[in-house]
């Protein structure tokens, strides 16, 4: 399974969707013009890769400093596959944002709160 | 017997068609039964599902409902902050604007304090600019009808053009600012010059009592020192009086002055000792053995200082036409001495209007933001005239706007009126809107500015807060208007 990368723009963040190391990191600001299109390839990648191609261990690294409304919904169904695929995965889901960015303390509080059984991590700065 | 086995076949048969008939019923009830459990079954599916589904949504409404809160807690501080950055950016600019006006003012101020042949200009001129062009601002006569100068920034543009026209006197040396007399340099040399009278005195004394000595008539050699001693003190005084430039040298006057300065003495020390390198260099061109025999005043290679460098082409480039003298400056006695009107030479009188060329350049290389971008161009027209003859530009009419009209009127009625001058007695304020009005008849100034600035009472505005009491007296302005 082929590799994902998408490189930082001034409106979205740095994807880097890794199927050998099983590391899916996801760094920077995310408000692209159209959310669910621009996340697209990327919730397809992580379909095929859960169904088939998944690691041992899958660690999902996401520091997203600031994020539109849209994001936040789409976060929540990348937080729903998650949840799906965990039962035959092993998941380990690191939320990380600096202590001063309240937005994304709250986002991360919001995630833990509504997936109970992801193994998801709070990470300050 | 047989009726019996009849009844009894009979009643078999109705048992077994019972039978049969129970089977049936019991058949069909369990099959009926089975459907009904089927069917309840799809239903709790159906049940779950829609619980699910149910669910779902009320999850997804959750979520939505708490995505849409936090988004707007999100937007509610992001515009807060907006709001607390915009105060915090505006008392910024505020404070740098601030700033930036007490910068320039100190460079005002400076200029001001660096020259007492300008005083208090700098500082001045400004407070008159503003009165006449909201002046102007204000008419709904023409040719100011549709003028209009009322923002603050393009006041503030005119303000700052009027504190900074002057920023290129800083370069301009001292001694050609504050030239008082004709002979001056660094300092005024007609001391040096009665010093050579002092010279020729006592030689007149001498060759009296070596005439003595060789026998002559004391009395006829007493009267004889009488009149030569009385002539040379005249010369002086021609001479003293011709120094300070008072008026309009005739080409008599120059002519009698090149005859007094054709009178020698002997000088007996060499002229190139005790001479920093630079001048040593000029005075070597013409050494001379001594003694010497020199004349009163003369003009020398020596007194000439050359032009090193110039940029010629920067020059042309910024649109500057008054023409550069071949030399920086000529010391020339004579040549000084003979100066027909005030106390400049050629070249000091470039030097001095260079000052203009001076503010030019380093105003332009300023990067005033968009709403300043006129400083250089009001700052440097304020010895342009509406015909052609002011410098450095030599623009006309067209080339003028108001604001820089009104700063070329400002200039000269404090520059006319100032009583902080070394070099001048002040001039009364009939006398001064007089000469102006010579320029605006002259078109040097704007006729009708010059009209308004009477008309409006700014003069006497003015006058009432700058003048001393003794230069203020009554002007008739209904001959200008």
């Amino acid at each position: 399974m082929e590799n994902l990368n998408f490189e930082a723009t001034k409106y979205t963040p740095e994807i880097k969707l890794d199927a050998t190391s099983g590391i899916i990191s996801l760094v920077g600001k995310s408000y692209p013009e159209n959310t669910f299109e621009f996340y697209k390839p990327m919730m397809e990648w992580l379909e095929n890769y859960f169904e088939e191609n998944a690691q041992d261990v899958t660690t999902v690294n996401m520091e997203i400093i600031y994020f539109n409304s849209s994001s936040s919904k789409l976060f929540f169904d990348f937080f729903d596959l998650l949840d799906e695929a965990k039962d035959d995965n092993t998941i380990k889901i690191n939320w990380i944002y600096d202590e001063e960015n309240e937005s994304a303390e709250e986002a991360g509080e919001d995630f833990v709160e509504d997936f109970e059984d992801l193994d998801i991590e709070l990470v300050t700065k | 017997m047989s009726d019996d086995r009849e009844r009894r076949k009979a009643e078999r048969a109705e048992r077994r068609e019972k039978e049969r008939a129970s089977t049936t019923n019991d058949r069909r009830e369990e099959e009926s039964n089975q459907e009904e459990n089927k069917l309840v079954g799809e239903i709790d599916e159906l049940k779950i599902t829609f619980n699910m589904t149910i669910d779902k949504l009320a999850k997804d409404i959750k979520r939505q409902d708490k995505i849409m809160s936090r988004a707007d807690k999100r937007q509610r501080k992001e515009y807060d902050e907006l709001q607390d950055r915009l105060v915090e950016v505006t008392a910024l600019q505020e404070s740098q604007k601030k700033l930036m006006d007490s910068f320039i003012e100190l460079i005002a101020g400076a200029i001001d304090a660096k020259s007492k042949y300008t005083g208090g200009h700098c500082i001045r001129v400004p407070e008159l600019s503003m009165m006449l062009v909201k002046e102007a601002s204000n008419s709904d006569e023409e040719p100011f009808k549709e003028f209009k100068l009322e923002s603050e920034d393009e006041l503030r543009e005119l303000n700052i053009a009027s504190l900074l026209h002057d920023c290129g006197k800083v370069t301009t040396p001292e001694y050609i600012v504050d030239k008082a007399t004709k002979l001056e340099t660094i300092y005024n040399r007609i001391h040096e010059v009665r010093t050579r009278f002092e010279v020729i005195h006592r030689d007149l004394t001498i060759e009296a009592l070596e005439k003595k000595l060789a026998g002559e008539d004391v009395s006829t050699v007493d009267a004889w020192l009488e009149v030569e001693h009385k002539k040379l003190v005249e010369e002086y005084e021609i001479l003293a009086i011709a120094n300070v430039g008072g008026e309009y040298m005739k080409d008599e006057s120059k002519e009698k002055i090149r005859e007094i300065a054709s009178r020698t003495w002997v000088r007996n020390f060499d002229d190139t000792l005790g001479l920093a390198h630079e001048e040593k260099q000029r005075v070597l061109l013409e050494k001379s053995e001594t003694p010497a025999v020199e004349q009163l005043l003369s003009d020398k290679k020596r007194h000439i200082i050359e032009r090193e460098y110039f940029d010629y082409e920067e020059y042309e480039r910024f649109g500057f036409k008054t023409k550069v003298p071949e030399n920086l400056y000529d010391l020339g006695e004579l040549t000084n001495i003979c100066i027909s009107a005030g106390t400049l030479t050629y070249e000091d009188r470039f030097k001095i209007q260079e000052h203009v060329v001076m503010s030019i350049k380093m105003l332009e290389q300023l990067p005033f933001p968009e709403n300043l971008k006129n400083v250089p161009l009001y700052a440097g027209s304020h010895h342009e005239t509406l015909i052609g003859t002011g410098y450095p530009r030599q623009l006309s009419a067209e080339d003028m706007s108001i604001p820089a009209r009104v700063m070329a009127i400002a200039d000269v009625f404090e520059a006319l009126t100032a009583s902080d001058r070394p070099y001048k007695e002040p001039k009364t304020l009939s006398a001064s809107v007089k000469i102006l009005s010579f320029m605006a008849k002259d078109k040097h100034l704007d006729p009708d500015l010059f009209k308004l600035f009477l008309s409006s009472g700014i003069y006497k505005e003015y006058a009432k807060d700058r003048l001393k009491p003794e230069q203020i007296d009554e002007v008739d302005i209904s001959q200008y208007l």
